[in-house]
This record gives structure tokens, C-alpha cells and sequence, in this order.
């Protein structure tokens, strides 16, 4: 099952996926980072409470953790829309899956080669950005709060690459890549539209409608319980979050919700399983 | 025993395609050769035998087991028609990686023992001068002659090849039929679908001839020849039109058919002889008849003039 982790690592550099991606990464880390330290030098020039302070630095975080989020979702849509179809169509399937192995063990493998180094890239993200805010902007951060938004910052792009192997089993590589970004963007919006109703309430059937699009994706809700999560809970995050304009968390998605998350990765994988299985090569 | 067997194996694409109610049994330790123009459903046949396609109906094993078991395609290597290796690595790491495919753990392929596995195998298909190389480099030929590396890495009782001479110039596939001979000499079955009819002719005990998705013929190959007799051509002088029938005539059973003629009375013909003595009869019937007999002799091959007649009585010509 771990074959797959040192074949796409060597994909990975040696297509210079991995290097172009950490180039550009640490280009935007550094504009955050000078951003962040500039910004953080007017807040304490203006001399605003405590509180405000406090708020100021959340925003930080919460521009930050979302572009991060955005670059951990290009990356998986980029070096996973083609996982089956593409390597099916250019016959690198061929010689794979006649070998002694179940294809569902080999679907789960592909799987796992993918989700350690996007895990690796995500860890690097959310940690270089973190600890920015951390260090420059002075946000008080705690290991508990730390470790669950980070958890949940990583499962984001797991579940996305669930999303999109499942669709490329049925579809060719551009299919899968306009699915799963179509998909992920409803998401983005959906969350951002929900954002904008904390402040004058929302309409049940708008209500409704996120709700679907969330379940259909829930990428966003795990995002924003995530960051939720790492603002401190309901201690501090609750108060900041709900005055952020469309970065606001209206309503925390809850812990069954998270349940569900999880429920949604096992039925895609074991979706994906079935397909590949029952798949001509 | 058979190491192949299958018993109306059927597989279609939306209905169309594919083959039909293939029946055929391939016996251990021999080259076996599967014919068939273009279309034929060859590949269909054979991808279901490597378990990359599930068959409509129908019933088959591979080396005792049913088809698409893990257990059977541990002893079973496969070389695709249409494949690629991944372009980053590089021979050894295909092979190591292919190592793990078959069951063997991360660190056993890293052994020393391994080692010495993958630099034989890819000394045995020409190209250890290339192990450090990246794939992506390699041409045609040198990925096919990996693609066989990696199909017999692992020891393997069968081998599955799907036109693995195709890229290969006249001295790579000279090296590959005696690589294939040495496999059989070996104990291991050789299972070849080709285009190549010399190959087959050369290398196969056994063959099997698929058209437009039927099994047409299969057994041994010298039985399958011996039902086409010998085919002779024959080229003569002062042809007439009306000559041919003049000539079938008094030929008995040995149909005599016009290949080609000019205004000048030249003219080449063919015929299917049980023997050289019925060769000989139409030579001096040509001469009887007031032909000049200026050359005569036994087509160089039989299989093609085989392939050709399957070919053209399906599709209701008549064979030249």
C-alpha cells in the first residue's frame, strides 16, 4: 500500500511540481509576511484597544489560512486530476494493474502516495503562515486550539483529493479538474455568502441552499471550523469571527458535522474502489 | 495441463467490438500464437486474460484460477501493447517499483539480491548501459524492451505478450525471439498476440487465428498448415485469356487462379498442391498446353498464404 509514496514523490520533484509550487509558496509567505509585519506596526501606531488589537490580528489569520487554503486546493486539483483517467489514457495503468493487486488496493494506494505529501504541503503551509501571525502580529496561540484547526486545515485538501479521484475514475483529466474546481468553488462561495448573512439574517430557503451545497462539498464548513477552532473556540472566535464581512463564520458547522465529513471520505473511497474495480482498462 | 483456459468468453463494448464466445486452451510450456487482422479483438482476448477487463460472460482460468485472481497474476507477466512507464524514474526504479507491485516489501527490493535481479533482467533485454537513464529519454524499443524486463522480473510461469516486437528493429526482435526460446526452454508458457507472422511462424507450437471477434481456428500450427497443402506460383509465356479455363480443366483437384497477366502473354498463377508430384503435372500441363514454363516453385510462406485464405473466405473473396 505505501509504493505509491515514493513514486509521487519522485513525480512530484522531478516534475518540478514540488519545486514550482514551494517557489511561488515562499513567494507569497514572504509578501504575507512583510504585509503582516507592516500592518501589525500601523495597528500598534494607532494605539487601538486591546480588543481591537486582538480583532486586527484575527484578520490576519483569517486572509492568510484562506489563501493558504486555496493554494493547498490548486495543488490537489493539479496533481490529481488526471490519477486514473489520465494515467489510464496514457497507458501507465496497463502494466500496474495487472500485477498481483486487488484494484481496490491499488486505488487506496494511489490514494495514500497523494494525501502524505499533500499533507506534507499543507503542514508547511499552515505552519509558515501561523507562525507569521504568530511571531510578527504577536497572536496569542494555544497547542489545543493549534493542533484541532490544524487537523482540520489538513483534512480539507484529504477530502477534496477524495473528490477528485472518485471523479476521475468516470472522467477524462480535464472533466475531473473542471468537476472538482467547479465544485470547490461553490463551496468558497457558499461559505462567503453565508459569511454575509451573519450580519441581517438569511432567508430559510438561502439557508437551505447552503446547507446542500456544503453537504454536496463540505470543504468550507471544514475550513471555517477550523479556523474557528485555532481563534481559540468559543472563548475568542465566536466574538471575531462573526465581524469579519464574508469571512465570517456564521454558524460553526457542528461536531456531527464533522462526523459526517468523515462518513463522506470513507463513502467516496469506497466509491472509488468500487468503480476502479469494475473499470476497463 | 492447460495453463490458459477459456470457455466462451465474451466481451463487447456497448455491443459492438470486442469478441465473442472465445473457447481455446493453451497447454503449459509452449509459445502460443494468437492471429488476426486488425479489429479482430485480439487485445480484448488478451486484456481479459491480464484481468484488465471483465467479461461480459463466459468462463476462463489462468494458471489453474479464475480469471483476474491476485494469486494467478503473481505468476503471471504482462506486456502491454500501449503502455509507458513513468517518465521520472528510471529503469531500476520501475523494476523496484514493479517489485513492490508483486508483493515484494520495500525493503526486500532494496536488497542486495534484488539488485543483482533487476541489473540481469535489464542486461537480459539490452539495457543495462541505460539503468541510471530517465524513461522519458527512452524511445520506443527501449521502453517495450523494459516493458519485457518487467513482465519476466519476478520469474513468471506465463508471459503474456502483446505485440512486443513492434517498436523493435530486425536485430531487437532477432534478440527477443531468442530470449522467448530461451523462456520456453526454461518451463515457462509463452502466450504471444502479434502481428508478426514470422514470429509466430518461427517461434509458436500452438496458435489460434480470431476474426471480427471469432475464434476461426486454433490447435497446433503444423496442423493448422498442413490443412492449407502447399501454395506454388508459377510464371509462364504466351498467355491467352481464355487459358485459365483450358487449364483448370485438366488440372484435377489443384485449382490453378491468375495472379496477374500483361497484353505481351506473360502471365503468373498460382495453385494449392498436396504435393510436389501435383506440381510437377502442372508444369508439363503448361508445357502440353503450349506455354513457355518460365519459373516454378512452393511459396516462401505458408502462414501468411494461411492468413490471407482465413482472412478472404470470411470476407467471401477468393484466396490468391
Amino acid at each position: 500500500m505505501t509504493m505509491y509514496i515514493s513514486v509521487t514523490f519522485k513525480e512530484l520533484t522531478r516534475k518540478r511540481v514540488f519545486l514550482v509550487t514551494l517557489i511561488l509558496t515562499l513567494f507569497f509567505l514572504v509578501l504575507f509576511a512583510f504585509g503582516v509585519r507592516e500592518l501589525a506596526h500601523t495597528v500598534e501606531q494607532n494605539q487601538t484597544s486591546p480588543a481591537g488589537a486582538l480583532l486586527n490580528k484575527m484578520v490576519f489569520m483569517v486572509l492568510g489560512l484562506f489563501f493558504a487554503q486555496f493554494l493547498t486546493a490548486f495543488f490537489v486539483l493539479f496533481s490529481s486530476m488526471g490519477i486514473i483517467t489520465g494515467e489510464r489514457e496514457n497507458g501507465l495503468l496497463l502494466a500496474v494493474a495487472a500485477r498481483p493487486l486487488s484494484r481496490w488496493k491499488l486505488y487506496l494506494a494511489k490514494w495514500l502516495g497523494h494525501a502524505v505529501w499533500i499533507t506534507v504541503y499543507s503542514t508547511c503551509l499552515f505552519v509558515a503562515v501561523v507562525w507569521t501571525i504568530h511571531s510578527f502580529a504577536g497572536l496569542p496561540l494555544f497547542a489545543g486550539d493549534l493542533l484541532r484547526g490544524y487537523g482540520l486545515f489538513i483534512w480539507m485538501p484529504l477530502l477534496l483529493l477524495s473528490l477528485t479521484m472518485l471523479g476521475s475514475v468516470y472522467l477524462p483529466m480535464l472533466g475531473t479538474g473542471i468537476l472538482a474546481a467547479l465544485l470547490y468553488g461553490f463551496s468558497l462561495f457558499s461559505g462567503l455568502v453565508g459569511g454575509i448573512t451573519t450580519y441581517g439574517g438569511s432567508p430559510p430557503a438561502l439557508d437551505k441552499a447552503l446547507l446542500l451545497i456544503g453537504l454536496i462539498l463540505p470543504t468550507d464548513s471544514v475550513y471555517r471550523r477550523g479556523l474557528y477552532e485555532l481563534l481559540g473556540g468559543s472563548d475568542w472566535a465566536g466574538l471575531a469571527l462573526s465581524d469579519m464581512g464574508p469571512f465570517s463564520v456564521g454558524s460553526v458547522p457542528s461536531n456531527s458535522f464533522l462526523l459526517y465529513t468523515a462518513g463522506y471520505a470513507i463513502v467516496l473511497l469506497l466509491l472509488g474502489c468500487r468503480a476502479f474495480s469494475r473499470k476497463d482498462l | 495441463m492447460m495453463i490458459i483456459e477459456t470457455d466462451r468468453l465474451t466481451k463487447s463494448y456497448n455491443g459492438r467490438g470486442g469478441c465473442r464466445g472465445i473457447t481455446l486452451q493453451v497447454p503449459e510450456g509452449c509459445i502460443f500464437g494468437l492471429l488476426g487482422p486488425n479489429g479482430a479483438g485480439k487485445s480484448t482476448f488478451v486484456k481479459m486474460l491480464a484481468g484488465l477487463h471483465r467479461p461480459d460472460s463466459g468462463r476462463a482460468s489462468v494458471l489453474g484460477l479464475p480469471l483476474g485472481r491476485p494469486e494467478a497474476r503473481r505468476q503471471l507477466g504482462y506486456l502491454p501493447e500501449l503502455f509507458r512507464f513513468q517518465d521520472w524514474l528510471t529503469p531500476e526504479e520501475v523494476l523496484r517499483f514493479h517489485g513492490q507491485l508483486g508483493g515484494l516489501r520495500p525493503q526486500e527490493t532494496h536488497s542486495q539480491d534484488f539488485r543483482l535481479r533487476i541489473r540481469d533482467s535489464l542486461e537480459l533485454v539490452g539495457l543495462s548501459d541505460a539503468a541510471e537513464r530517465r524513461v522519458g529519454g527512452f524511445s520506443k524499443g527501449m521502453q517495450q524492451r523494459l516493458g519485457l524486463a518487467a513482465a519476466l522480473l519476478l520469474d513468471p510461469k506465463l508471459v503474456i505478450l502483446d505485440e512486443p516486437a513492434s517498436a523493435l528493429d530486425p536485430i531487437g526482435r532477432y534478440e527477443i525471439r531468442s530470449l522467448l526460446k530461451r523462456l520456453q526452454g526454461r518451463g515457462v508458457t509463452v502466450f504471444l498476440n502479434t502481428h508478426l507472422l514470422e514470429d509466430v511462424e518461427e517461434l509458436c507450437d500452438e496458435a489460434a487465428f480470431l476474426y471480427e471477434g471469432e475464434l476461426l481456428a486454433s490447435g497446433p500450427l503444423r496442423e493448422l498448415l498442413s490443412g492449407t497443402g502447399d501454395n506454388w506460383r508459377f510464371r509462364v509465356g504466351g498467355w491467352l485469356p481464355e487459358t485459365l479455363s483450358e487449364l483448370n480443366d485438366s488440372s484435377g483437384n489443384a485449382l490453378l487462379r491468375l495472379i496477374d497477366s500483361d497484353e505481351s502473354g506473360n502471365a503468373h498463377l498460382s495453385a494449392r498442391v498436396t504435393d510436389r508430384e501435383q506440381a510437377g503435372y502442372l508444369c508439363s500441363l503448361f508445357i502440353r498446353s503450349g506455354l513457355t514454363l518460365y519459373e516454378s516453385g512452393p511459396e516462401p510462406n505458408n502462414l501468411e498464404a494461411w492468413f490471407l485464405q482465413m482472412v478472404k473466405s470470411r470476407q467471401g473473396g477468393i484466396p490468391q
